[in-house]
């Protein structure tokens, strides 16, 4: 297995951990209390029972917790270590957010409205905004990471399968927000250098031709 | 148990003033409280209102009944509205002020005119809401966050907004520093820390976030205002300012203001259970002390809500520890809560229906807490309709259903009038099952990937916003019940005259239905703690008869 | 005033120790909100030591210490205005308090002349001059103002609660017996003070 090709399990192993612990303890909280509530009630005429508390029963409702909790803790961190440092022969995509569009820029200069990458390959995406705030957002890959005017950010991830996938924008940044989409397209290595290809020389053509319009 | 012949009650009594005046310059700390009290439902009439809308807008994809920029103004209000005008009030200042005084045995709180400034600030803060809505420009539309830069670029008001929310924060000050001098002061003779009802408790922790936190958020959007005013840079990044520092210093306010707002429900749902179980409350201390631990470890995990900004490792792995941790003194009330309906006597009144509905709600609140608060989950999930879903469930099904359960717990006392019993459990049950419907489609697309503050979305979500409006509708039905439970109960010519209707044993339930003017004829003398229940036996031979 | 003699006609409740302790809960969110300014400071100061390092060189450290004087001393003529009234000598007590407003008042002027020479040299925020420089410096000097702004704003108010004490003196409403809201002012003015000696080392002496 390549390393961080399991992000979005473990992530996804974090979110049931925790949700599955916490929907069984509400399944008991919820439980008691209803049947508590039959079983005490005032119309069976019992006397209530004044009970003060209980140390050793309050010790163990703190501890037990307590360790619940740091499983947790420990399940979200081993899936966030990963995604904090890139490997080193990422590829790099320059991703520059404004209001209210995505520009995605390569090595070579060629620049796009969608973010092609290949498959299984670490991409390396560093942020920028020319504005206000954005946040870079691959719901199908479970991450985000927020776009800053006066800071650079980055993130990497790693495509396992190829398709198209959304790219929102999650930091409110005003009128059309909602309307900041964008698409991640995962081709085959063949393909994507292809693309790349393609886009070079339409971008050559474009200076060559945009130049000449100049010289006139 | 019946009413004597006593004084006037508050009222009715003359002061110096008449007619509105007697109200609106009276330091009575009841007819302050029952000032905030009309406010707070005003505006929250409000703020459903507004939220009513949004969930219109996005019964479909697509323009539905208003254009982008009024829903962005839409959100922004309806979170200034509910936060600052209804649920941060909401029951310090209206239930804290009216009871807290009669609770520890006190005449009135410890400076009775600082209160009465107080109520005026909130109005002033809420009039230039309010007038930010009207001028030229439109209503602010930044969130109420009013994150910068976007806050700084917006043309729209959001001065007015900035003013108004500090001018809140002073009055808010003021409240909690009222109550804690009241707390440590006015105690009546015997009632010793730990004899002390544990709403008193709540709100003592409730107040010193409050002085100590508000000012941070004071200075934060003053700093704003400024900006805005001047362009001296503190926070703008094309003078070199720092964005993030803005968020940094705006939650450490915001996030313990989410403890000023649940901390006091907390214990109007511990004043609760006891008595509706007719038996003393389970791990007294272990409540109180977690109150406290709550104010303090809630002071120290604000950057939880900026995991996705890129802050230091050692920085999110610290504050994610310490997330994870501060759950664990609400899980102790939880299950305090719980334990304490073991072998009760319980009666299941609509407060209790109340406080069960608080506690389940807020337990799936604080649950999918934790799920957020676990850093790989927070990067997917993090500004998506999870965390909305969650905030609404803390928030409203927290604080929310614990207002109304303190409305409905203690309105034969504020009002000497009884409303319907039946009518108000329909009413909770419509609730609940209005706000589930509501909200928990919310958890579920916010986890396939729908982000929050969208105007438009994509069609795949649309089954989950459809069952989401149609819960709106049944939630304000249920408000609409609620409601009018309450005002035919206010209406109705039978005066209630039974001061003690929930055998409860705290100070409340000995004074007169609508209190006179200084509570107490004689201040009491406390010999036992707030929840010794001697009348077993008595209780019920009473329910029989 | 009607509002209190509404309520003093019930029951009068006095409790100074009560008053004294809301105060200094008063001053504590005080402390934090100018707390929270310093925390500003100290990130920006992190951030831009070099820049922050020229442009502190800019500002009158003589000046700044002459006001830090003035300042010092009228929080000694307020103590010595407060012990006059406790050992009942009321002319003495309001000599102080209106030396006390004097020196404020001296510190304002002194502070007003700072800030227009700092504005005639187009060092303001906005100015051309300033957005010139780098980023640091539009800091500090964005910094400088909002702070020694709102200290000043502080100044001002405290100037007119010692104003309205000494009427209260005059009047007789503060007394040797019920002394509590000169108290009150004084405490608030030494505050204003403290915080003067925190600005001053942070903009004038550390550079």
């Amino acid at each position: 297995m390549i390393y961080g090709s399991n992000h979005i399990d473990l992530v996804n192993d974090a979110f049931w951990f925790i949700t599955g612990i916490s929907a069984l303890l509400l399944f008991v909280i919820t439980f008691l209390m209803i049947y508590f509530v039959f079983k005490y009630n005032r119309k069976k005429g019992k006397k209530a029972v004044n009970i003060e508390g209980n140390t050793k029963l309050e010790i163990l409702w703190t501890v037990i917790p307590v360790i619940l909790v740091m499983a947790m803790f420990w399940y979200g961190w081993i899936g966030y270590r990963d995604l904090k440092n890139p490997p080193k022969d990422a590829m790099i995509v320059k991703v520059t957010a404004q209001m209210w569009k995505w520009t995605f820029e390569y090595d070579n200069g060629v620049k796009a409205d969608s973010l092609y990458v290949p498959v299984n390959r670490a991409i390396q995406v560093n942020l920028h905004s020319l504005d206000v705030n954005h946040s870079f957002f691959i719901p199908a890959f479970r991450f985000k990471r927020d776009v800053l005017p006066n800071k650079n950010n980055s993130i990497w991830f790693l495509p396992a399968n190829v398709g198209k996938f959304d790219i929102a924008c999650a930091e409110y940044c005003g009128l059309s927000h909602s309307a900041m989409y964008s698409k991640v397209i995962v081709l085959p290595q063949q393909e994507f250098d292809n693309w790349l290809k393609t886009e070079l020389v339409k971008k050559n053509a474009s200076v060559t031709q945009s130049s000449a319009v100049n010289r006139k | 148990m019946h009413d004597k012949e006593q004084s006037v009650s508050y009222l009715d009594y003359k002061g110096k003033h008449s007619g509105i005046f007697a109200w609106i310059l009276s330091t009575d700390h009841k007819r302050i409280g029952l000032l905030y009290l009309m406010a707070s439902l005003l505006f929250f009439a409000v703020g459903v209102t507004f939220g009513f809308l949004m969930r219109l807008e996005l019964i479909a994809p697509g323009r539905t009944i208003m254009d982008a920029q009024t829903y962005n103004s839409l959100f922004t209000l309806h979170g200034i509205i509910m936060i600052f005008l209804f649920v941060i009030p909401g029951l310090p200042a209206v239930f804290g002020n009216f009871f807290l005084p009669i609770l520890i045995g006190a005449k009135d709180v410890a400076f009775p005119r600082l209160n009465l400034l107080s109520w005026w600030l909130y109005v002033l803060g809420a009039l230039l809401a309010v007038i930010s809505v009207f001028l030229p420009g439109g209503p602010a539309d930044t969130g109420w966050t009013f994150y910068i830069p976007y806050s700084i670029r917006s043309t729209t008001n959001v001065m007015p907004a900035l003013i108004a929310a500090f001018i809140l924060g002073f009055s808010s000050i003021l409240t909690g520093l009222n109550f804690i001098v009241t707390i440590h002061r006015m105690r009546a003779p015997g009632m010793t820390f730990f004899k002390m009802p544990l709403f008193a408790w709540s709100l003592y922790a409730t107040a010193w976030v409050q002085i100590l936190a508000t000012p941070i958020i004071g200075i934060t959007l003053l700093l704003v205002t400024i900006e805005r005013m001047f362009g001296v840079g503190l926070f703008d990044p094309a003078l070199g300012g720092d964005p993030v520092l803005y968020q940094h210093l705006f939650w450490i306010y915001s996030h313990p203001a989410v403890y000023i707002m649940i901390l006091p429900a907390m214990g109007v749902v511990t004043e609760i259970i006891p008595v509706f179980s007719h038996r003393t409350i389970f791990g007294y201390k272990f409540i109180a002390f977690s109150s406290c631990a709550i104010a303090l470890f809630g002071s120290m995990v604000w950057a939880h809500h900026m995991f996705t900004v890129g802050m230091s490792e050692t920085a999110q792995v610290i504050f994610s520890l310490l997330t994870f941790l501060v759950a664990i003194p609400s899980a102790i009330k939880v299950f305090n809560w719980v334990a304490t309906l073991y072998k009760g006597s319980i009666s299941t009144d609509a407060p209790l229906l109340y406080a069960l509905g608080f506690i389940f709600l807020f337990s799936i609140g604080g649950f999918t807490g934790l799920i957020q608060g676990a850093l790989s989950v927070n990067m997917h999930i993090h500004d998506t309709s999870f965390i909305v879903a969650h905030f609404h469930y803390v928030m409203f099904g927290g604080t929310g259903f614990g207002i109304f359960a303190a409305m409905h717990y203690w309105f034969p006392k504020m009002f000497g009038k009884m409303y319907n019993m039946k009518t108000a459990k329909v009413g909770f049950w419509t609730l609940f099952v209005g706000f589930n419907t509501l909200y928990f489609p919310m958890f579920v697309m916010g986890w396939l990937g729908m982000p929050r503050r969208y105007f438009d979305y994509l069609p795949e979500f649309q089954i989950y916003h459809f069952i989401s409006t149609i819960g709106s509708w049944i939630l304000i039905v249920g408000l609409i019940i609620m409601f009018t439970n309450f005002i035919k109960a206010l209406r109705s010519k039978t005066s209630y005259t039974n001061i003690n209707p929930w055998s409860g044993e705290t100070l409340e339930w000995t004074v007169p239905n609508k209190p006179p003017l200084e509570n107490f004829e004689v201040i009491p003398t406390i010999t036992a703690g707030p929840y010794e229940y001697k009348d077993n036996d008595e209780i019920l031979t009473k329910e029989d008869n | 005033m009607s509002v209190v003699a509404e309520h003093i006609s019930e029951h009068v409740h006095r409790d100074d120790l009560g008053s004294r302790m809301g105060i200094w809960l008063f001053l504590f969110t005080e402390l934090v909100l100018f707390g929270g300014m310093f925390l500003v400071y100290a990130v920006y100061r992190f951030t831009y030591q070099q820049e922050f390092h020229v442009a502190a060189k800019e500002l009158n450290t003589l000046i700044g210490t002459l006001n830090t004087l003035i300042l010092l001393t009228s929080s000694l003529t307020m103590v010595l205005a407060i012990v006059a009234i406790r050992k009942d000598n009321k002319f003495l007590s309001i000599f102080f308090q209106v030396i006390t407003i004097f020196l404020a008042f001296g510190f304002m002027v002194n502070k007003y002349f700072e800030w227009m020479a700092k504005i005639h040299h187009g060092i303001y925020p906005g100015s051309e001059t300033l957005l010139a420089k780098g980023n640091g410096e539009i800091l500090f000097f964005g910094l400088y103002y909002v702070m020694t702004g709102l200290h000043g704003l502080h100044v001002l108010i405290g100037m007119v609660l010692i104003g309205v004490m000494t009427r209260f003196t005059m009047k007789g409403t503060v007394n040797s017996d019920k002394y509590i809201h000169l108290e009150a002012a004084g405490l608030y003015w030494h505050l204003v003070d403290i915080i003067w000696i925190f600005l001053f080392p942070l903009f004038y002496l550390i550079t």
